[in-house]
């Protein structure tokens, strides 16, 4: 018996069931039905946490009060509602009113500034060198070079953490030891702990940018690089009056997907040294988790990160609309 | 075309490649320097490009040096370490295969005893085996690692995630590509916006998402994890299908349609086959979700569920990191999902051409 007979039989049983009015305007919609499963899975796992998250950051809840009943407790919606009470904005002015809140986003929006600016000047600079013509075997070099973005996020950052190990022999130890320098304690140190995330970050994203940049160097025109070339102008003019202009709107799409990345960037910091010394190098997600986890505030964490994902939010909407980035995505 | 044809061509076709390269290479150099003596192309630009093709190596090798540098560790045995020169350069000082069964432990048919009962009658007999084994651990290693276990949480958890998954996309994706429905294009944009910020907003709504598995008492659960795994999969999937599928041409199905088919047995029949390159594509990205993601699984499992990742990660003590054994872990768990990547670059590269939308 195939499945398409099964199908038929199945119908057939539909058309005796159903009324044909409400057959008819199943009809129209029948698409929607196969859609629906998936937008139903994706909207019940993206929004409804989020919208219980804002629940939260109104209320005192910690885990006392929220597991009250025990897992799966039938009190309220699912045991959702246990006995944490509304506190108003109470969370928010907590928050707002806590230098290291600030610390932390200060520290954040640093973050996204100066890894952005190095994930796009690394990335323009190696997509340069594996589009150049003196550059032999550069499509075998391309697909060697991404391979950090291959790699499993969890697995190189704890290599970088590794490699900045404050043991005499870690990699970035033993490079400065050879540099003439006398060796580190990386992550013991704010600023140095904040500079080896960066360096991570860097590592981590550039294969990206990478992508973008090189499709995009392969659509410059040809004909405006002889007809630069012709004129006589030299490397550096002929990469910023005739290539920078048709680059740049992909990279800077490609920035703000990496800048919104960056902000909530929570692994690197977390593996390394708990965004620590001293809570110094919390970056806003991992801040309100902290805050959730370590301190057992679940309000005032949900407050951090839905304040995160506002800021994040009006940057993308800012970004988006000043680029007008939406162009980019209607394609042809 | 089966997929299992379609992939050994492909893989046919690279190892070809990369077995014909030397030769086309030494054919170039030939050409070059007799080029050279015969005046026709000038030294100095043959100098230039030998430079710097040889600094570009040179800076690949450099960049990937966190890589090159883990598996010098690990080739060393388990007490490779930071702390002692012997170990920590990046000219290994010997080699030692211990880490690495370490990680993977005995490698053995398990012994077992089957009882077959006929039907029916009071016959009855037993099968039975011993273990057999490949490879001893014991003889090189103390102990062995707990790999297994997790490697085998990770497979059951990403298993789950692709059926979860599969059920949810590749009918949506169809509908998509090939049906007319009230707010498509709005759907589709919202679920390419999503592709990019899903996973930033997944980590801000942790908190809330901790409790609610909490509450409803289905943490340690891997076949929720899967579920919600499987969720998080479906925009960027559902998009990447829907493009493969829009690039089949219609006039087979056209040609079901005028036989009298229905859709249904369009879509299953005609599409569906045609879709499998597609379909095998969305399963590799799927089934990597359940295998990469570290920050829910480590949140909600307990030990005895740990996925590969949080396993990878339990290794690392705050003061004492053993970097031989974590190196052999590290890699063992990783290399399959460079392979898969590397065989399917074309298409991330493909991916990102937003042409997609159109239609």
């Amino acid at each position: 018996m195939s499945l398409s007979s099964v199908g038929d039989r199945t119908r057939e049983r539909y058309q005796a069931t159903v009324p044909e009015h409400v057959r008819d305007r199943l009809e129209e919609h029948r698409p929607l039905l196969l859609v629906l499963p998936g937008l139903i899975a994706f909207s019940l796992f993206m929004f409804f946490p989020l919208a219980y998250t804002i629940y939260l950051s109104f209320t005192d809840a910690e885990p006392a009060t929220v597991f009250q009943d025990g897992p799966g407790g039938l009190t309220g919606f699912f045991g959702l509602r246990g006995e944490e009470s509304f506190v108003g904005l109470e969370n928010y002015i907590a928050v707002f009113s806590d230098p290291t809140f600030w610390n932390s986003l200060g520290v954040t929006w640093l973050f996204v500034i100066c890894s952005v600016a190095l994930k796009v000047l690394f990335g323009v600079g190696i997509a340069m060198i594996m589009t150049s013509d003196r550059v032999k075997g550069r499509r075998y070099m391309r697909s060697i070079i991404i391979i950090p973005w291959a790699l499993p996020p969890i697995f190189t950052i704890t290599i970088w953490s590794g490699i900045f190990s404050s043991a005499q022999f870690g990699l970035a130890n033993q490079a400065v030891i050879f540099l003439g320098f006398s060796e580190q304690a990386w992550l013991n140190d704010r600023w140095m702990a904040f500079a080896s995330y960066l360096l991570t970050e860097m590592w981590l994203a550039y294969p990206f940018m990478v992508i973008i940049t090189v499709s995009a160097l392969q659509a410059v025109s040809d004909e405006l690089m002889d007809a630069a070339k012709v004129d006589g102008a030299g490397y550096f003019h002929r990469f910023w009056h005739v290539t920078v202009p048709s680059i740049k709107r992909p990279v800077m799409f490609a920035a703000i997907l990496t800048a919104a990345a960056s902000f909530t960037q929570f692994l690197i910091p977390y593996v390394f040294n708990r965004g620590g010394p001293n809570r110094a190098n919390e970056l806003i997600v991992l801040h309100g988790y902290q805050e959730a986890f370590n301190f057992n505030a679940y309000g005032a964490g949900a407050a951090i990160m839905m304040s995160a994902v506002a800021f994040i939010g009006a940057f993308m909407i800012v970004a988006v609309w000043k680029g007008r980035l939406a162009e980019g995505v209607d394609g042809p | 075309m089966t997929v299992r044809e379609w992939f050994s061509n492909r893989i046919r076709n690279d190892v070809r490649t990369v077995v014909q390269k030397p030769a086309e290479w030494r054919e170039d150099v030939a050409y070059t320097v007799d080029g050279m003596r015969r005046g026709t192309i000038d030294p100095l630009d043959v100098a230039k490009t030998v430079l710097a093709t040889l600094a570009t190596i040179v800076f690949v090798f450099v960049l990937l040096i966190p890589v090159y540098w883990i598996f010098i560790i690990a080739l060393q045995g388990e007490g490779a370490t930071l702390y002692s020169t012997d170990s920590a350069g990046l000219i290994p000082s010997q080699f030692d295969p211990a880490a690495f069964v370490w990680v993977i432990g005995d490698i053995a048919i398990p012994g077992a005893i089957v009882g077959i009962t006929i039907p029916f009658t009071d016959v009855e007999f037993y099968i039975s085996w011993p273990r057999i084994v490949f490879l001893d651990a014991s003889n090189y290693v103390d102990s062995t690692s707990d790999f297994p276990r997790y490697f085998r949480n990770s497979m059951f958890i990403s298993f789950w995630t692709v059926v979860f998954a599969m059920l949810m996309i590749v009918p949506a994706a169809y509908a998509f590509s090939r049906r007319e429905f009230a707010g498509r294009m709005k759907l589709l944009y919202g679920y390419i916006l999503f592709t990019q910020v899903g996973a930033g907003l997944g980590i801000a709504s942790v908190i809330a998402l901790y409790t609610i598995f909490s509450s409803m008492g289905v943490t340690n659960n891997r076949l929720v994890l899967s579920f919600y795994y499987a969720a998080m999969a479906v925009p960027f999937n559902t998009w990447l299908l829907k493009t493969y599928m829009d690039s089949i041409p219609t006039s087979l199905e056209e040609a079901a349609i005028m036989d009298g088919a229905s859709p249904f047995r369009v879509a299953w029949e005609v599409v569906l086959p045609l879709a499998k390159p597609g379909i095998a594509t969305i399963f590799i990205f799927i089934f990597l979700v359940g295998w990469m993601e570290f920050i829910i699984a480590q949140l909600i499992l307990s030990p005895e569920h740990y996925t590969l990742p949080v396993g990878l990660f339990s290794l690392i003590d705050e003061h004492n990191v053993p970097w031989g054994q974590f190196s052999a872990f590290a890699l063992v768990y990783a290399s399959p999902v460079v392979f898969i990547y590397m065989f399917a670059q074309r298409y991330i590269e493909d991916g990102f051409s937003f042409g997609g939308t159109k239609g």
